[in-house]
């Protein structure tokens, strides 16, 4: 009997996964953990062992396709071991490329056309919905072409075989179309064929994760009223407690001044519970817990790992957390249930220099902290002017929950917090 | 007021004024020596007439390879060189018919550009609303002492020699050099070729060039490559070598071969505000050059220099500036090298492909793969080599060494430039027997 394989559920809230590929294929021997697929989530690539030593007999799903998970993926066994009842069941598989869609219902609303006489003047009501978008993303005319579908139909196939045999397009141009490659504007060959330097490379999918960020930066702005407002705190505590760190190192635990300012924001958040909140469906949640979330730049892009219960865990142990994700995230190890439950998220550009910016909240969170660089700022004192160490700070709120003021409120009291960074820690340095 | 105003009557400038003629524009011709230009009177033409005869002398030589018994060939050189002049003559004729026929008002005399939309012939000053320049070039002269000696020939006045040299120095490997080459050779002179560069025939394919280099030798043509000639003194030959010796060669003739020059001076291009140096005037691949309503085709702009490119560039700047959008695509222009045995090419060489760093794939197929190229040539060897793309296989270069090549060269070109692929190419079928089926076969093992 052969050994069905399952996308496995790759944390409590994945319900579905991409087969990105497949690292073995149809007749290939394997061994117990044998990696035989690179699946992704929407939040991280993970690799598929194969579970049984024996031979891949079957691929049930394509590169790319989106599986839900306890789905068989293939069946390992031995050769001549029938795998049909392993096969996912339901008529949900997407279907072969090129394949024309049933159009009698269509085309009983198309008067019949004569088969066999081309028109030069092509009535786009004949042209199957494939085939207009065919023509469509090829800037291209109907040309007079005899249709081969119900009722003189014409088909994208009729379209394909009508350009393959006509001059219109260079036989080195067709092997670029059929790839994607797009017509430009007019054909430079004699007669205006279309040759492969009127052609534009296609344009490059986003990758899967590229695309969730697309969507939730799009459905933030869409679904929001986001405000930024800027302040700064004085840096000198923050500076004088890294010193003191690296100047104890060995003896104390490592923590850097992101992870500062993210500890004293769950301070501040505790005090302010407001905004730590989800605004979802015209209803406010006030999270109890506080589960940091801290954006990550990966190689694959943006991704926010969770620090959950941060209200319970010393300096340290929030540190040494943070430290935990980040490798992890950057690895690709982290397990979904660490990039999900947020209740808050943190940001931080100021090692890259940045001044000020406005952070798109991580919806439905209802306020995102953006972490600046340290500059020095000129400060009144008595009668003269000294320079002060200052991390900017870039509050982004959504105004339907959150208005100005308590918003700037949330920002003053971040700022004490950071200021009081030293005794906030409770190190013995 | 002229629509059209052509300086120049070879095959760039006749053609073009004939085609706007014929679109019904009042067309201009100035010429202010030959109707047909240097290929019609001292360049294509003349020398393929001889070439003709120097094939036929090696034919007789050859015939017992085709049991027939011909007794020793001589050449009448005087009588060839009337056979010329009487082809010349027919074809000028005929030129001058088409520019009749096409309405194409011919000028005779020296045509300066006197502003963006003048030109002055002799004193007489003509507007135009376009101005064609198709001044052609002329044999460049290299800086040697003594080039201008008595004893020194160009690929123009070779044509007054009164007998065949016995021994004849030829400066230059290029395409021209090696055609006299081949030509003297055939007619019984003790020819060698002095080439700078380490391979003849330079823009060639190598593989190709060193192929015609070895059968040109076993010819009896002696070639010394990489050998710059130094001085010339009477009828000797002073040159040094690649490792610095340096030698003398003393010949009855010295035939200078080193090039063109494109014909840029005493036309006033500088007061119209053209831009152009000595390496000719700069053209887009529509013909137009930087001053609007001024044009120019053919070897003034220093592009191809070969006859045919010359036509067609001033075609597609007829065109666009009537109103059609044309352009030129030079990477399907075919040339040819009319030795004996012939070459033709087109598109890439394996050279300029690594060059480009553009993926390749190659295949070469021996000419005795042809039934017919055996009949033909008894001792002859061939090559077809073909390029193509790594990914799609489209047809990159197609070069070809073998006689009649340069009659089915431009069923490459053509494929090249409606872009088949190789394997496309199974569907054309080639008559049997013939040369080209060695090229067809070349093209299909490609695309395998």
């Amino acid at each position: 009997m052969a050994t069905p394989v399952e996308m496995p559920k790759l944390g409590n809230t994945v319900e579905e996964a991409i087969l990105v590929s497949w690292k073995k294929g149809k007749g290939d021997k394997v061994s117990n953990g044998e990696i035989i697929a690179e699946i992704e989530t929407d939040k991280a690539t993970f690799e598929l062992p194969a579970p049984v030593d024996g031979t891949i007999l079957e691929l049930f799903v394509k590169e790319g396709d989106l599986v839900p998970v306890f789905t068989n993926v293939c069946a390992i066994g031995e050769p001549g071991e029938s795998v049909e009842s392993l096969r996912a069941s339901g008529g949900d598989a997407p279907p072969a490329a090129g394949a024309e869609p049933p159009q009698a219902v269509q085309s009983a609303a198309v008067p019949p056309r004569q088969a066999a006489a081309p028109s030069s003047a092509v009535d786009e009501s004949a042209l199957s919905p494939r085939a207009r978008r065919y023509l469509r993303q090829r800037s291209m005319e109907a040309p007079p072409v005899a249709g081969s579908g119900p009722g003189g139909r014409i088909l994208e196939q009729d379209l394909i075989a009508y350009f393959a045999a006509n001059p219109k397009v260079s036989s080195l141009a067709r092997k670029h179309m059929e790839e994607g490659y797009e017509i430009r504007g007019a054909g430079s060959g004699i007669n205006g064929m279309i040759l492969a330097r009127d052609l534009d490379a296609p344009g490059q999918k986003l990758p899967k994760i590229r695309e969730i960020i697309a969507r939730r930066m799009r459905d933030s702005l869409g679904s929001s009223a986001q405000y930024t407002l800027s302040a700064s705190a004085e840096a000198t505590g923050l500076l004088s407690l890294r010193a003191r760190i690296k100047a104890a190192a060995g003896r104390a635990p490592d923590i850097n001044i992101n992870e500062m300012v993210m500890f004293c924001t769950v301070r501040a958040l505790i005090e302010m519970p407001e905004l730590n909140a989800e605004f979802i469906n015209g209803k406010i949640y006030r999270r109890a817990g506080i589960n940091l979330g801290f954006a990550c730049d990966t190689e694959k892009g943006l991704l926010v790992p969770v620090v959950h219960g941060c209200e319970n865990l010393s300096i340290a142990e929030f540190a040494a957390r943070v430290k935990e994700l980040t490798r992890q995230t950057i690895d690709g190890t982290v397990s979904p249930d660490n990039l999900t439950g947020g209740t808050f998220t943190v940001t931080n550009l100021g090692n890259l220099g940045i001044e000020s910016f406005t952070p798109i909240l991580n919806v439905p969170q209802v306020a995102i902290l953006g972490v600046d660089a340290i500059q020095l700022k000129p400060v009144r004192r008595g009668a003269g002017v000294e320079f002060v160490d200052f991390i900017g700070l870039s509050l982004t709120c959504d105004h339907q929950v959150i208005d100005g003021a308590p918003g700037a409120r949330f920002l003053k009291l971040l700022r004490e917090k950071i200021e009081q960074v030293e005794s906030l820690a409770e190190l013995n340095l | 007021m002229y629509d059209l105003f052509v300086i120049g009557a070879g095959p760039g400038g006749y053609e073009a004024a004939a085609r706007a003629g014929k679109l019904g524009k009042k067309v201009a011709l100035a010429e202010k020596q030959y109707m047909g230009g240097v290929c019609l009177n001292v360049g294509c033409i003349p020398t393929k007439t001889y070439l003709r005869s120097a094939k036929l002398m090696t034919d007789c030589r050859e015939a017992s390879a085709f049991a027939i018994d011909v007794s020793a060939p001589r050449l009448d050189l005087p009588a060839l060189a009337a056979r010329k002049d009487r082809v010349v003559g027919t074809l000028v004729k005929g030129v001058e018919t088409l520019l009749k026929r096409s309405g194409v008002e011919v000028i005779r005399g020296h045509a300066r550009l006197t502003s963006r939309n003048t030109v002055e012939v002799e004193g007489q000053p003509c507007q135009a609303a376009n101005i064609l320049i198709a001044t052609g070039s002329r044999p460049a002269v290299p800086p040697v002492p003594g080039i201008d000696s008595a004893s020194v020939v160009d690929s123009s006045s070779v044509f007054a020699l009164k007998q065949i040299p016995g021994k004849l120095a030829i400066i230059g490997g290029g395409y021209i050099g090696l055609e006299f080459a081949s030509f003297f050779a055939a007619a019984g002179s003790e020819v060698v070729v002095f080439e700078m560069l380490p391979q003849i025939a330079s823009g060639c394919d190598r593989d190709i060039a060193d192929r015609l280099h070895r059968e040109l030798r076993r010819q009896g043509i002696a070639i010394r490559t990489s050998v710059k000639v130094t001085a010339i003194e009477k009828n000797v030959l002073h040159f040094t070598e690649a490792g610095g010796e340096k030698g003398r060669f003393e010949a009855d003739s010295i035939l200078n071969a080193t090039g063109r020059q494109p014909v840029v001076e005493d036309l006033g291009l500088e007061r119209a505000g053209v831009d152009f140096d000595r390496k000719g005037v700069r053209t887009s691949d529509r013909g137009k050059t930087n001053v609007p309503g001024v044009w120019a085709c053919g070897d003034c702009t220093g592009r191809r220099l070969l006859a045919h490119a010359a036509t067609r560039e001033g075609i597609v700047a007829v065109n666009n500036m009537f109103g059609r959008e044309d352009r030129l695509r030079y990477e399907t222009i075919p040339s040819v090298i009319y030795t004996h045995p012939e070459v033709a090419s087109v598109g890439w060489t394996e050279q300029e492909l690594e060059a480009k760093g553009i993926p390749f794939k190659k295949s070469q197929v021996p000419m005795a793969y042809s039934g017919r190229f055996m009949i033909d040539n008894p001792q002859g060897t061939g090559l077809a080599k073909v390029l193509v793309g790594a990914r799609y296989g489209e047809i990159l270069g197609v070069h070809v060494l073998g006689d009649s090549s340069s009659e089915f060269i431009v069923a490459a070109a053509a494929m090249m430039e409606m872009e088949l692929c190789a394997s496309d190419v199974a569907g054309v079928v080639f008559p049997h027997p013939t040369v080209s089926e060695a090229m067809k076969e070349a093209i299909l093992r490609a695309a395998e």
